[in-house]
């Protein structure tokens, strides 16, 4: 996995303007520019695929160099974060408090006893009980200055990283241009104005793992998308589904979850956020959305 | 944890949306853009590095490498280290004009001496010599609108030594669409050549302390020397203005003003004495001015085509030694795909002679105050054409290469050649090759 | 991970970019220079003043050591023994 990827950026003419598509973060990525200018839309699209790949480079745990493995690699030891790492550290945090703990950046140890490969496996609960151990936000200590995070434990930025690339890369387009732009990094999307004046963004959303089921097609006028869940990565036993949602408390999966939620929200890691949290609630996903007075779309 | 409520539905769409305002930074498109150039840019070197290689035919050859590293803190700090390692050698003209006859010349060094054949133009040898070329600068947003910077260079080779400073403010306006700016530098350089400093039209002594017959003597050698080391001063001010004309265009004027006093003398370069038949009878060491104060203004301009970028610029300099010279360099960048580009290059250049110029000094005639038949400050003229060739490689790095052709024609600004000097060359032209690599990560 | 796809739009862009034209030209006439998000060209490396650096740092030593003059676009006083 540290063998690097060859970063291409490819520019498509379309009828009212550009595409430029790369790959990053193990996802086809798009960014859609409604103008004929096609310097400016290589540049963008340049400009965008650079700052996404940071972001990859920085906080991606397969990348031997990262920020993230260098944290866990840190066996205890205090090590000196940036701002923007203390600032990602910080919304993780919230994130755990508001899910009440089930929503955890340390849990990811856990696909040592999950795999979520569509068999039977179901690992046994003492193995699961054991790798507990090695989770738990609580036990991590940061400020802006740095992190200490006990021997053991890792952290994965995965939940959010993407989400937190989209928001970014539209940062970067809004003071580049005023043009309207969708970035689509995986099919985490947001845009940063109607493509025209009161004419939405048509976005397709193909429901991941759903092979037989026809895209649902969305309108955005500007905000972001994002989906939790994937139909492929599951387990079943005993004719019970086991999601690959897994509570960080307990290290089991959340049972009668949705399978995917696509939520709207103004930011992307917002959406992202929202859809995961939702997930976690199981068979409570719709309700705790609708109470929320959040735009979501579900697949059970 | 006990302390966080029961989650009410309003509490996690608002904290989210504190907590997402916090990640990404206030929604200000201002704020939006400082903050995007901050993360990108912080934390990283970037390395500039080239490799370059000038060879003239039959005289001077050269080999060049620049490391420079960059690197970019909050605030739009920024630190630029640079290192030049230079290396010289081969043979370069004395002044002396061509004979029919073989010539012979003393080292600067006053230990040996070279020979030049009939009708050659006579090159001295000894020249080896390996620079060493430090710079440092600091460069920082000072105020709104203004930008500061300052640097200091120190340079190292055998027999000289230059020490600088400069410092730069830059004042943005028109939504910095236009730009001032005042810079200042200042230069001490001390020359302690090979042999020590000539006395000015001292002849040119015989060698001594070989083997070789009618040798010369250290006493007669150092007779002709008027101390060891001397030193030289460059104080330079310069105006700029930079306006953005439209999204494709941008013009730059500078004028400059520089004003260097001193030993502006060459201690290697000599003139012919020569009688009215044209044969050298003896050689002089040159005499220049000790102060030199030089004007330029210079304008470029930059254009974005649909793909090609154009580059042209244009510079007018005169001094008070009644030199003055046009140059006029242009580029033109062509993509050939997303990723490469070349670069054709062509560059103009003419200057008049220096109002003590000579090709040769006539026994027929006083001996001026000041003289030099150094051909680089007579009449010339010069051209460079070159092609570079660029790629971004996969990995985000830049390599280039460079290969130009530069030619030097100096010119016969009116000096009448007696008997033997018609039939030899005393203008020579020069050729040379510049070859370059360029490699950025 | 989801893909997506977009329905080809078609109304109205002529009108649109025809009137955006119109804009431009006439904020242009107004005074020299553009506005932030204009830079997307004048942004590029290869359009700064001085795009090479290193190629300019090779060629004013070379011109310094082989010509009278120097400077004029950053400062070309002494620094070496060359000339």
């Amino acid at each position: 996995m540290n063998k690097q990827p060859i970063r291409n950026v490819e520019l498509l003419t379309t009828d009212d303007g550009h595409c430029i598509r790369f790959d990053a973060m193990a996802s086809p990525c798009e960014v859609i520019v409604a103008s004929k200018d096609y310097q400016l839309a290589q540049t963008l699209g340049k400009l965008i695929a650079d700052e996404v790949w940071r972001i990859e480079d920085k906080y991606s745990r397969y990348k031997t160099n990262s920020v993230c493995s260098a944290i866990n690699k840190s066996n205890g030891q205090a090590l000196v974060i940036d701002h923007e790492s203390y600032l990602l550290l910080n919304f993780a945090d919230t994130c755990y408090q508001l899910s009440d703990g089930v929503f955890d950046i340390t849990s990811g140890v856990l696909r040592h006893v999950w795999q979520f490969d569509g068999s039977d496996s179901i690992p046994c609960d003492a193995a699961v009980q054991q790798t507990l151990v090695n989770i738990g936000w609580h036990k991590i200590s940061f400020n802006e200055q740095q992190i200490v995070m006990p021997k053991h434990m890792e952290l994965d930025f995965g939940g959010i990283g993407k989400e937190y690339a989209v928001d970014r890369a539209l940062l970067i387009a809004n003071e580049f241009t005023e043009l309207p732009v969708l970035v689509n990094l995986g099919g985490d999307l947001a845009a940063n104005k109607p493509r025209e004046p009161n004419l939405p963004w048509q976005v397709g959303i193909e429901h991941p793992g759903f092979v037989d089921r026809k895209p649902m097609v969305v309108s955005l006028l500007k905000g972001a998308l994002a989906t939790s869940g994937d139909a492929k990565r599951f387990l079943l036993k005993d004719n019970v589904r086991y999601s690959h949602i897994l509570n960080a408390k307990t290290g089991w999966p959340v049972l009668q979850a949705p399978r995917s939620i696509t939520v709207a929200a103004p930011q992307c890691i917002q959406a992202g956020i929202l859809a995961t949290l939702a997930l976690m609630k199981g068979e409570q996903a719709e309700s705790f959305l609708a109470e929320q007075e959040i735009k979501f779309w579900a697949i059970r | 944890m006990q302390l966080i409520n029961k989650k009410t539905p309003v509490n996690i769409k608002a904290a989210l949306t504190i907590a997402t305002s916090a990640l990404l930074g206030t929604v200000s498109v201002a704020g939006h853009t400082q903050e995007s150039q901050k993360v990108v840019e912080e934390s990283s070197w970037d390395f500039d590095t080239a490799f370059l290689y000038y060879s003239e035919s039959d005289r001077v050859s050269a080999a060049e490498a620049i490391i420079n590293a960059k690197k970019t803190f909050e605030n739009d700090q920024v630190l630029n280290l640079k290192l030049t390692i230079d290396s010289l050698t081969g043979a370069s003209a004395n002044g002396a004009t061509a004979q029919p006859n073989v010539q012979t010349f003393t080292r600067p060094s006053g230990k040996g001496s070279y020979q030049t054949q009939a009708n050659a133009t006579p090159l001295d040898d000894t020249f080896k010599d390996t620079r060493v070329q430090l710079n440092a600068q600091w460069t920082q947003p000072l105020a709104q609108n203004y930008t500061g910077s300052a640097g200091v260079h120190i340079s190292k080779e055998y027999d000289y030594l230059s020490l600088g400073l400069n410092g730069n403010l830059a004042y943005d306006f028109n939504n910095k669409n236009s730009t001032f700016s005042v810079g200042l530098s200042y230069f001490q350089d001390t020359f302690e050549p090979e042999g020590g400093i000539p006395v000015a039209f001292a002849s040119m002594p015989l060698a001594y302390g070989s083997e070789e017959i009618d040798s010369g003597s250290k006493e007669a050698f150092d007779a002709t020397r008027r101390t060891d080391s001397d030193d030289k001063t460059t104080a330079d001010i310069m105006l700029g203005f930079t306006q953005v004309i439209n999204r494709r265009m941008l013009m730059q004027f500078n004028y400059s003003y520089s004003k260097v006093d001193g030993y502006l003398s060459d201690p290697f370069k000599v003139l012919s004495l020569v009688d009215d038949n044209g044969i050298a009878q003896d050689y002089r060491y040159e005499n220049r001015p000790d102060s030199r104060v030089k004007q330029s203004l210079f304008a470029q301009t930059k254009y974005h085509f649909e793909q090609n970028v154009v580059d042209v610029s244009y510079r007018y300099m005169w001094d008070d030694w009644k030199l003055d010279s046009h140059t006029i360099d242009s580029k033109l960048r062509i993509p050939l795909s997303n990723t490469s580009y070349i670069e054709p290059h062509i560059r103009f250049y003419q200057q008049t002679a220096a109002n003590f110029y000579q090709p040769f000094l006539s026994q027929s005639q006083e001996i001026p105050e000041f003289a030099s038949a150094d051909y680089r400050i007579g009449e010339m003229s010069a051209y460079t054409v070159g092609l570079k060739y660029g790629v971004k490689l996969s990995d985000g790095n830049d390599l280039s290469f460079r290969l130009e052709y530069y030619r030097q024609d100096p010119k016969d600004a009116g000096h009448q050649a007696p008997g033997a000097l018609k039939n030899v060359d005393l203008y020579e032209s020069v050729d040379a090759i510049i070859a370059q690599v360029s490699y950025s990560f | 991970m989801s893909v997506l796809y977009y329905r080809p739009h078609r109304t109205s862009l002529f009108k649109y970019s025809v009137i955006s034209l119109a804009i431009t030209l006439a904020s242009g006439c107004s005074s020299l220079g553009v506005q932030p998000w204009e830079r997307d060209l004048l942004a590029k490396d290869e359009m700064a003043l001085t795009s090479s650096p290193l190629d300019a740092a090779l060629d004013d030593h070379i011109y310094f050591s082989k010509e009278a003059s120097s400077g004029g676009k950053s400062f070309g006083g002494g620094g070496c023994g060359c000339n």
